[in-house]
This record gives C-alpha cells, structure tokens and sequence, in this order.
C-alpha cells in the first residue's frame, strides 16, 4: 500500500480533527483542567473512527456520501434541516479557519491583517481551482504534519507523566463540574464534528473507491484519527504543563504557538506557525468542500472536483459563493477563535440528524449487500449515537451557563 | 426554523452579557485575565531576551496581548460596580492599562534583548498585583 493512499485520512484528520478550534479548545482544557480530560480525546477518537469508517465504507460500496443519506433516509423536511445547519456551522467554521489562516500569516509576516485575509482568500480559491484532489491531500494533510513539532514540546515541557496516565481515566478533580462538563462536551463535538465525515465520505467517492479499497478506508480512518486524536494529546498536554501553574488563559492562536516557542525557541515556534498554517487551510478546505458537497448532493446536482468546473457548474459555483460569504463575514473583524467555539458547540447540536442516516444506511443490506454492519459496528454505532444525543441536549445549556467557557 | 432562530438570538443574548455591573465574582474572573496576560507577556519577554523568537512574532502577539489589556482596562474604567469593590475594580483597570503600556513596549522593539530583558521583572510584579486582586 503506498503511504500515500492514507492521504485522504490524514487531511480528515489534521484538517478536520486538529483545526482551530481544536487547537484552542485542546490547549484551554489543558490550562484549565491539566490533563484530567485526555479521556474525553480517547472516546471522541474512537467515535469518528467509527463513524468515520462507516462513512467511508458506504461510499466505497454504493457510492453514497453522507447528504444522499441523509436526503433518503431523513425525507425532505428533515433532510432539510439538517442541511441547514450543517451549512450555518460549516460557513461559520469556514470563517473562522479563514480568520486563523490569516493570524498564522500576521504571525509569520507582520503584514496587515485585513490584506492577509484577502491573501488568504484568493490563495485558497487558487490552490482549490488549480490543485487536484490528490495534491491538496497531500500538501494540507503532510505540510500540517509540523504540528507533531507540539509532541516534541510536551516531553520537553517535562509534564507529571503519572498524571498524564491518571487523565486516561475518567475522573473530576474540581470545584467547577460544569466548565469541566463544556470542556468535555467542546472537546466530544469537536472530535466528532460532522464535516469531518462529509468531507471523508465525499472525498471516498472523489477518489472512487470501490470495495476492494475497504481495508485502504479502515487504515485511513484509524491512522489519520489517531494520529489526530495523538496531536490533542500532545496540546491537552503541552496547556497543562505550561499554563495551568502560570494561570495562563491562551485565548490567541499566538498563545498557542508560546507553546512550542517556549520549550523548543525559535525552531520550535517556527515550526508551530507552519504546521498550524497548513491544518487550518486543509481545514479551510475541508469546510469549503464540504459546504458544496453537502448541497450538492442534497439537491441531486452533479458534483466533485473530479470533474472539471464546467461539468459540475453549480457545485463549483457553491463553493466560491462560500468563499465569498466567509470573506466577508472574517472582514467584518470577528474574532476567529471565538467564532469556532460557538462553531463547535453547535454543530455538536446537530450531530445526530447527521450520524444517524450514516448508521441506518451501514444497515442496509440493499445498499452494502455483504457489507453491512458487523455487530462490533452496530454496538458501537448505538453507543456513540446515544451519547452525541446527550451532547446535543447539553451543549448550548453549558454554553450559556459557562458564558461560553468563561465560568 | 424561526424556532431555531430565536433560540439561536437568545443564545447570543445570554452569552454576550458580560458588559453590566462588576460584582467580586466578576472581578475575581478580570482579575485573573489581566495576571494571565502580564504571565503571558513576562513568557515572551523572556524568549525574546533569549532571542528564542522571531521579529514579527513578537511584535504582533505582543500587540494582541497589549490590545486585550488595554480593553480590559477600558471596560474596568467605565462599568458601574457593586458597593465597597469599586477600589478594585478601578485599580485592576490601571493595573491592566499599565500592562498593556509594558505589552506596548514588546511591540515597539521587538528585536531588541535589552527591552525585552528589562520589562521581564515589571511584567512579574504586575501578574502578582492583579493575582493579589483575585484573592
């Protein structure tokens, strides 16, 4: 198998898993809880695995991505609402990761951030027009691959490794269970977030997958997960082992790359900056496309950036329309970091109308004949669906009684 | 969907309020930001003392974390207290300005060892002043 046929699972993962507000949301849990809450990484890595692998496999064997299920098994009204807000929370993240792209850009250059941010725009619309599918896999998912630089910086950090082993097992060692309750929530919606599976499944059928590539989409779903949910680790830590004594709240992008700098000097910070640069634009990128496949499939329009522009007009034109609007929203100066945590909460909201279709269809032995389902499958699919229903009750609860974290 | 909408409004609602009276609870929760902004501030002085950082990551983090002070302070300044903290509340508004004023100075030379060197110790006692507030 050639490495890089696990692309596509790598740009999921660091693209999707380790975007900006993943690296916000992991590196706050840190300073805030040390590293009582890596248990939370564990068990949303294993859901989108899971979910993940679903996806990828109904692809593969009836060329279905996740909006043709949810269109079918949903029936329109409903399908409809899930389409709604997939697309709000998508162009909301869109935003935000164009916001963070830019930062990265500032904290890199020094140049103007408005200008960055038209940088980044146009930037991204070329390298999504010109670039194959393939290349954008490989640029985004190995460029951001730097990140690894913050696993470095935890073991340089020199962090209680017995307390880091303790933080595996679920436990709540504070005076405020309800800000522990939203980061655990934060950090289950963010692991699980739902383009993540869109942009897999789509990419699935871009790259047409068939049955025979099912163990490809089982090493890309727990390679690039894994290693996605190994980066949560590394920043959970690297905000506990540095921040937390201090009283650090990091609340810019800048904050978090301290954490690199620190440990590591300017090596260090450097590589931090790019690796962050590459996952946020993969991320960009996942949101963009994923944005376009959803109403694309919604709707029965053609799609895919397979096909040239010309042979799939609507479904390009979403995208740049998408662009558009997100450029937009990133100028009128809203802030990138916290736009992602509302981002995160409410898609956490939305999860189930999204997982459920997925699980039925993995079902269904019309569409996956000796496919279906194993049994470890089902169990799996039911437990995690049963608990991101129980996210989706709490999530704005908590975020309204934390004041969005702030307790 | 206009169900949706209007949850989605008072969400925002809600979560947006944090401009009204500042009670001890509330000053308790700035006074820990402005501790966390000079600790962060005294961090990257001292990497840049080191030289372990770059010119323009200096520069425009320090601004970011300079920005966020001064707008603390500016909120401090203005916002109406509850009875016996306005004391507090009125010095944690300078304590945050002068933050901001030390961040300020990251900023303006951000290659210089000397000035980075020489606000390490302020940036220090500040975080101690505003951790002195929390209590």
């Amino acid at each position: 198998m050639k490495i890089f046929q696990v692309a596509l699972g790598i740009l999921a993962a660091i693209g999707g898993f380790v975007d900006i507000g993943d690296l916000v949301f992991n590196v706050s849990a840190g300073a805030t809880f040390g590293y009582q809450l890596l248990w939370v990484v564990v068990i949303g890595v294993v859901g989108i695995i899971v979910y993940s692998e679903m996806c990828g496999r109904v692809a593969a064997v009836s060329g279905k991505a996740v909006f043709d299920a949810v269109r079918e098994r949903l029936g329109f009204r409903t399908g409809l609402m899930a389409l709604v807000s997939a697309q709000v929370v998508n162009l909301m993240t869109l935003t935000a990761e164009i916001g963070g792209v830019a930062i990265c850009l500032q904290l890199l250059s020094g140049l103007p951030y408005r200008w960055l941010i038209l940088l980044a725009g146009v930037a991204l619309a070329i390298v999504v027009w010109v670039t194959s599918f393939d290349w954008i896999e490989r640029i985004f998912g190995y460029g951001g691959l730097c990140l690894l630089v913050f696993a470095v910086a935890a073991v340089k950090l020199h962090p209680a490794w017995g307390a880091v082993g303790h933080g595996f097992v679920p436990h709540m060692d504070t005076e405020s269970p309800l800000l522990y309750a939203y980061f655990a929530v934060g950090l289950l919606g963010a692991a699980m977030t739902p383009y993540e599976v869109y942009f897999y499944s789509s990419g699935a059928v871009e790259e047409q997958w068939g049955p025979k590539d099912l163990g490809l989409n089982k090493v890309n779903a727990m390679i690039g997960y894994g290693l996605g949910g190994f980066l949560s680790f590394a920043l959970m830590i690297v905000g506990g082992a540095l921040f937390l004594d201090k009283g650090i709240e990091p609340e810019f992008l800048g904050s978090i790359t301290l954490g690199a700098e620190v440990p590591l000097g300017q090596i260090g910070l450097l590589l931090a900056l790019v690796g962050i640069l590459f996952a946020v634009s993969g991320a960009a990128i996942d949101t963009l496309f994923s944005g376009a496949y959803n109403l694309a499939q919604f709707l029965g329009w053609e799609w895919g950036r397979y096909r040239h522009p010309s042979g799939a007009p609507r479904f390009t034109l979403t995208w740049i329309v998408l662009l558009v609007l997100a450029l937009g929203a990133v100028m009128t100066g809203v802030d990138p970091v916290q736009l992602t945590e509302f981002a995160v909460i409410f898609s956490a909201v939305a999860v189930p109308l999204k997982y459920k279709p997925i699980l039925l269809v993995a079902n269904d032995r019309a569409y996956m004949r000796e496919y279906v389902n194993t049994r470890l499958a089902n169990t799996l699919g039911l437990i995690y669906l049963v608990l991101i229903m129980i996210v989706s009750v709490t999530a704005v609860p908590l975020l309204i009684l934390t004041n969005v974290g702030q307790n | 969907m206009r169900r949706l909408c209007a949850a989605a409004l008072l969400v925002v609602a809600l979560t947006g309020s944090n401009g009204g009276t500042v009670d001890s609870h509330a000053l308790k929760r700035d006074a820990e930001k402005v501790s966390s902004l000079a600790t962060e501030g005294e961090l990257l002085a001292n990497d840049m003392a080191k030289g372990a950082s770059t010119k323009y990551f200096a520069r425009v983090h320090a601004k970011e974390l300079s920005v966020a002070a001064s707008d603390l302070a500016d909120a401090l300044g203005k916002r109406p207290t509850s009875p016996g903290i306005e004391g507090d509340v009125r010095k944690l508004s300078r304590l945050a300005a002068k933050v901001s004023r030390h961040l300020e100075q990251l900023h303006l030379h951000p290659t210089s060892r000397t000035v980075a060197k020489s606000l390490e110790q302020p940036l220090t006692d500040d975080a101690d002043a505003a951790d002195e507030l929390a209590k």
